[in-house]
């Protein structure tokens, strides 16, 4: 006994110690459920019992058009905001960053509001403003704009929109908060460097910025992708479940809750996740290699 | 009233701690505001302490007993019956039907002292509900004794047969003979079993807004004398045009939402999508096209709107309704409580009429939506509880009070034509409609058809609801084509 | 960030006027954003001193006519009914994961980041990878089977079957380590000699040296676990159990939104957060973006 306390007073045996909740954690939090997602998928589990059934769970993803209509919109959506919520909120940094804005910290604060509400507060409050009635928010708009009212959430577009405008509305400031940390972080000298060089402001901004900005870009980038991918809630509030006109609101995770949780396809909707498990390593594996060989060149 | 009390002083202390390393933060001085922050969370622990004990003295300060019933009703759930009999949880997502069960379980216990029971009704929203059951089945723990099943979701709950459900064959059987047969076999398993009792037949009526007709300058009669759909239009014509056709009035709503006017449509056909119990699910049925190409007709003609948020059945509906934005519609019997509950400013206004049909001479009616009550395996005693569940939900008093209270169509034919039942004029529908409602459902007592749910029935449903009407009557797409691409993915489930 | 060697008796006119006018133009550009992005909740703010009958035949849309707002919703949510009970119980509710959340994520990462930076042992760059692997995997994929094994566990509709998946967050021991690579490793020799254990040395010595890291991660673990709505929605059975964001989710139903206990609900619950955020603004931003610059 003694010489167990002894040895767990170890210098040699406390690091182990420290970390075991972190051992216990992934392997019953992590390695346990991805081993068995990857096993369900290959599973029918019914109520009365579990039958191996090979590929096919895979082979009906093949064939299942709805399926083929939630990884478009995954993937649109993802793309989109890539497109949306890297650049402006550079762009606004930037200027943040710069003498150029008065009452800066003001303005810091109510761009990063929207980040502190829940899904479900800023889901509902959008949804209300996208109805289809005439006195909702986005239908007086364009009623005053001489365009008369939509049925917003009903279309593809406009849908796609909704969506998007939640996403920018909770992540431009947070994003901008990322680059704005990763400015600060940029030697001054470079920019004296530059001014004595006699650079523009525009050559400052695309040589030494955009370059030194890279690992926060990066950074923002991959969790943006992962966001992007894994949306779901956003969509559930929107729509108020699961389930949308045309399925304009479908997403990957979205099909997984919709079979694996409401419909009990425990098997099937593994399935779902493995291809989802496959997208996001296979963008990662992509995302090292470029960075890796971008770090190579740069040195 | 405590949690309450709790509640708020928590948030308090919590907010009062931050406050004072508000105050750090901002004189600039780090430390100190590092030590706000890292002390927050101890603080605010102790500050529930000091709200427990405060709880106490703010509790004595209101009256006790009021304390005692609030804090029963923070929970949806409510306990009727007697403490010492057997006990059973019951859910449901509807709040009245477990006032029902609450209502019964007392004239139970007067019948039979020596077997009483207590039962406990909670109610959740919808999904969750649905969701809850699924997992705690599947789990072999946490499912109630009793539980309701909105018959969508049926098919998920009975695929676990009897490991999952008690077969109810025995306990309904004296009460057999009087039910509408199609409503039992609706909620029956795979292997032939009873596993669900239905509350109602839910025949499909149409409802008139016989004052805003009456308005327009029709009468009764020209609703009575509607027969086929065609007449229905050109009824509906003549009103719009007697109001001259204002472009928010319409005729009549059809859903994006919900399959009812299909499947009236098939019953009036004698046909059915999902082929069955065991059969082939097929959407592409005449019935089906007729249906939707004279809806699409309708919509394109300004005869009918699309129903707002999908179908009348909603909030947006009863809106619509309220708003005589539409004035006429086919619906289960069961809305007629949608009626009293959600829009009783429409009362002495309305009147219940048969549903037209395509060819005259076919069946005008069909059983929609219900609720199946099932007794769990994980039942503390499976047998009283499903004897008590069939008596409450079957026998004569137990269909009074579902008639009475929840304003169904009851499943017992003998009662339709029965004065004392049907006339009464007491209760609230009979006082809210033109017409007597069940002089109606006698009247087409043996026009009332059967559309199954089956285990594709819920990705039948999800496709039409989220697809396929959509296409058809919002996108304008063609009916053959929007219809084929529907079989595709129910081929692809089945 | 130009004119850094320039003095400013030197600028022209010219320059001056030109920077006034972008300086007009950089703070306008930002004032419409604030106002668009406060907008929705400036909105829902207005929506919740009306009655919720409102919100159906009128949408959310700012209507700021006075006379018709009154404070009924909130006089009613905070009353002794039903609604009111219901929803300081999901208040409480999310209090309390919110805080047990934010002391067990803490230390539990606290002392596995301790444990992956203070030592040298063969083991650990392999088990940081394993941290940073666990990133790699969005969480949304698991929840079928986590869902499964908390059922197998008997942690569904526990505090536990909520909180305990997330307790090692990997984002969070990675800002512990970040920061605990920047102290002084003497301070451990030193607590060595002073007779201090392992773990006293941990707790005791560089535990209160770590506190602004603690500060950071505590303010956005609480806002995650304030704002959780999947995992919990999935996990908790019983209403008395419900969170906020879950119970506020339950009052829409399909037979009537119960708007009024909905939107001043809704408006109320943003509050703890917000405040917290107005306080400790600077930790938030050092705790959000530590990933963010070093990559």
């Amino acid at each position: 006994m003694n010489k167990f306390k002894k040895f767990f007073y170890s210098q040699k045996a406390a690091p182990y110690v420290f970390v075991l909740p972190f051992i216990i954690s992934f392997l019953l939090f992590w390695i346990y459920p991805l081993c068995s997602t990857i096993t369900m998928s290959f599973q029918d589990i019914k109520p009365t019992g579990t039958e191996w059934v090979g590929i096919s769970n895979f082979q009906k993803l093949l064939k299942d058009k709805i399926f083929h209509t939630a990884i478009k919109n995954s993937f649109q959506y993802m793309v989109l905001t890539l497109v949306l919520l890297i650049p402006f909120p550079m762009f606004f940094a930037v200027l943040m960053d710069s003498r150029l804005v008065k009452a800066k910290g003001f303005w810091k604060a109510c761009l990063y509001v929207p980040a502190l509400t829940s899904v479900v507060i800023s889901g509902t409050l959008f949804r209300l403003m996208f109805s289809e009635y005439p006195t909702g928010q986005m239908n007086v708009i364009t009623t005053a704009l001489g365009l008369g009212t939509f049925k917003w959430l009903k279309m593809k577009a406009t849908g796609l929109g909704a969506l998007l405008l939640v996403a920018c509305w909770r992540w431009t400031g947070v994003n901008m908060l990322y680059f704005i940390s990763g400015l600060k972080a940029i030697d001054t000298a470079m920019y004296e460097a530059a001014d004595i060089d006699g650079a523009t402001a525009w050559q400052k901004f695309r040589y030494v910025t955009i370059p030194l900005l890279k690992p926060t870009t990066v950074y923002v980038l991959t969790i943006s992708v992962y966001a992007g991918l894994a949306m779901f809630m956003e969509s559930y509030m929107l729509w108020a479940g699961p389930d949308s006109p045309n399925n304009i609101g479908l997403t990957i995770v979205g099909y997984l809750y919709k079979r694996g949780i409401t419909k009990n396809q425990l098997g099937y909707g593994s399935a779902v996740g493995i291809v989802l498990l496959v997208i996001a390593l296979a963008i990662n594996i992509v995302q090292l290699v470029v960075n890796g060989t971008l770090g190579k060149e740069e040195k | 009233m405590k949690k309450k009390v709790l509640a708020t002083l928590m948030t308090a202390a919590m907010l009062a701690t931050t406050l004072v390393g508000c105050g750090g933060g901002d004189a600039g001085s780090a430390p100190a505001a590092d030590g706000g922050a890292a002390e927050e969370a101890p603080a605010a622990d102790a500050g529930s302490d000091d709200a427990a004990a405060a709880d106490d003295g703010a509790a004595a300060e209101e009256a006790p007993a009021e304390d005692a019933a609030a804090a029963e009703e923070e929970i949806p759930t409510a306990t009727f019956g007697d403490p010492n009999g057997t006990h059973m949880e019951m859910w449901t997502f509807v709040e009245i039907h477990g006032q029902h069960y609450g209502n019964m379980v007392e004239k139970w216990n007067e019948q039979n002292p020596d077997r009483t029971i207590e039962i406990t009704c909670t109610t959740y929203p919808y999904a969750d509900m649905h969701t809850k059951l699924l997992t705690s089945l599947n789990a072999g723990t946490g499912a109630p004794d009793i539980c309701d099943v909105e018959i969508g979701q049926f098919p998920n709950v009975v695929a676990g047969l009897d490991t999952w459900l008690v077969p109810q064959n025995d306990a309904a059987a004296p009460y057999l003979d009087t039910m509408v047969p199609a409503r039992m076999a609706v909620y029956s398993g795979s292997d032939g079993n009873n596993y669900g009792i239905p509350y109602h037949v839910g025949a499909t009526v149409m409802y008139y807004n016989m004052a805003a007709l009456e308005e327009a300058g029709l009468s009764q009669a020209d609703v009575d004398a509607v027969v086929t759909w065609d007449d229905y239009a050109a009824l509906g014509q003549k009103y719009l045009d007697a109001i001259g056709n204002p472009e928010d009035k319409h005729w009549t709503s059809v859903d994006t939402a919900g399959c009812d006017w299909l499947w009236i449509a098939m019953a009036e056909y004698g046909e059915d999508w999902t082929g069955g119990m065991g059969g082939t699910a097929n959407v592409q049925l005449d019935s089906v096209k007729k249906m939707l190409t004279m809806q699409q007709e309708w919509v394109n003609s300004g005869l009918a709107m699309v129903s707002p948020d999908g179908h009348v059945d909603l909030e947006a509906g009863f809106q619509n309704i309220l708003d005589h934005n539409i004035v006429s519609f086919p619906k289960a019997m069961w809305y007629m409580s949608r009626f009293t509950n959600y829009m009783p400013e429409e009362k002495g206004n309305w009147y219940i009429a048969k549903c037209p049909v395509f060819e005259a001479g076919q069946k005008c009616s069909v059983g929609i939506g219900g609720t199946g009550t099932v007794v769990t395996q994980q039942a503390v005693d499976k047998d009283l509880a499903s004897e008590f569940l069939c008596w409450a939900k079957m026998s004569e008093e137990g269909e009074q009070l579902i008639w009475d209270n929840l304003g169904f169509d009851v499943c017992n034919t003998v009662l339709w034509n029965d004065d004392a039942f049907a006339h009464d004029e007491n209760n609230q529908y009979n006082q809210f409609f033109r017409n007597f409602p069940y002089d109606v459902l006698y009247g087409i007592k043996d026009d009332i058809g059967t559309v199954y749910t089956t285990s594709i029935s819920p990705t039948i449903n999800e496709q039409m609801c989220n697809v396929t009407l959509n296409d058809v009557l919002e996108n304008g797409v063609d009916v053959e084509e929007a219809l084929q691409a529907a079989q595709d993915v129910v081929d692809l489930e089945q | 960030m130009a004119e850094t060697t320039s003095v400013k008796g030197e600028e022209t006119m010219g320059m001056r006027t030109k920077r006034n006018i972008l300086t007009v133009f950089a703070t306008a550009l930002f004032a419409v954003l604030s106002f668009l992005i406060v907008y929705p909740l400036f909105a829902g703010l207005i929506a919740s001193f009306r009655p919720g009958t409102e919100l159906i035949r009128r949408g959310l849309s700012i209507n700021l006519d006075f006379s018709t707002m009154t404070l009924n919703n909130y006089t009613y949510l905070f009353g002794n009914n039903v609604d009111g009970h219901k929803y300081f119980m999901w208040y409480k509710n999310s209090l309390v994961l919110m805080l047990v959340t934010v002391f067990l994520t803490l230390l539990v990462c606290y002392i596995v980041a301790y444990g992956l930076t203070m030592y040298n042992y063969p083991l650990k760059n392999f088990l940081f990878f394993l941290v940073i692997a666990t990133m790699m995997v969005p969480f949304e994929i698991l929840i079928l089977p986590l869902y499964k094994e908390m059922i197998n566990l008997k942690l569904v509709d526990t505090i536990w079957g909520v909180m305990l998946p997330g307790i090692c967050g990997a984002s969070t021991i990675f800002f512990f380590r970040q920061y605990m690579s920047g102290l002084p490793k003497d301070l451990l020799d030193a607590g060595r000699i002073d007779g201090a254990t392992e773990y006293g040395i941990c707790f005791k010595i560089m535990m209160p040296i770590t506190k602004p890291a603690f500060a950071a991660m505590a303010i956005l673990c609480a806002m995650g676990s304030w704002n959780n709505v999947l995992w919990p929605m999935l996990v908790y059975r019983s209403a008395e159990k419900f969170t906020l964001p879950i119970g506020l989710n339950t009052l829409l139903t399909p037979y009537g939104n119960n708007y009024d206990v909905l939107i001043a609900g809704s408006m109320f619950g943003i509050l703890p957060v917000f405040i917290i955020f107005l306080c400790f603004q600077r930790y938030f931003i050092e705790g959000m973006t530590a990933g963010a610059v070093k990559g």
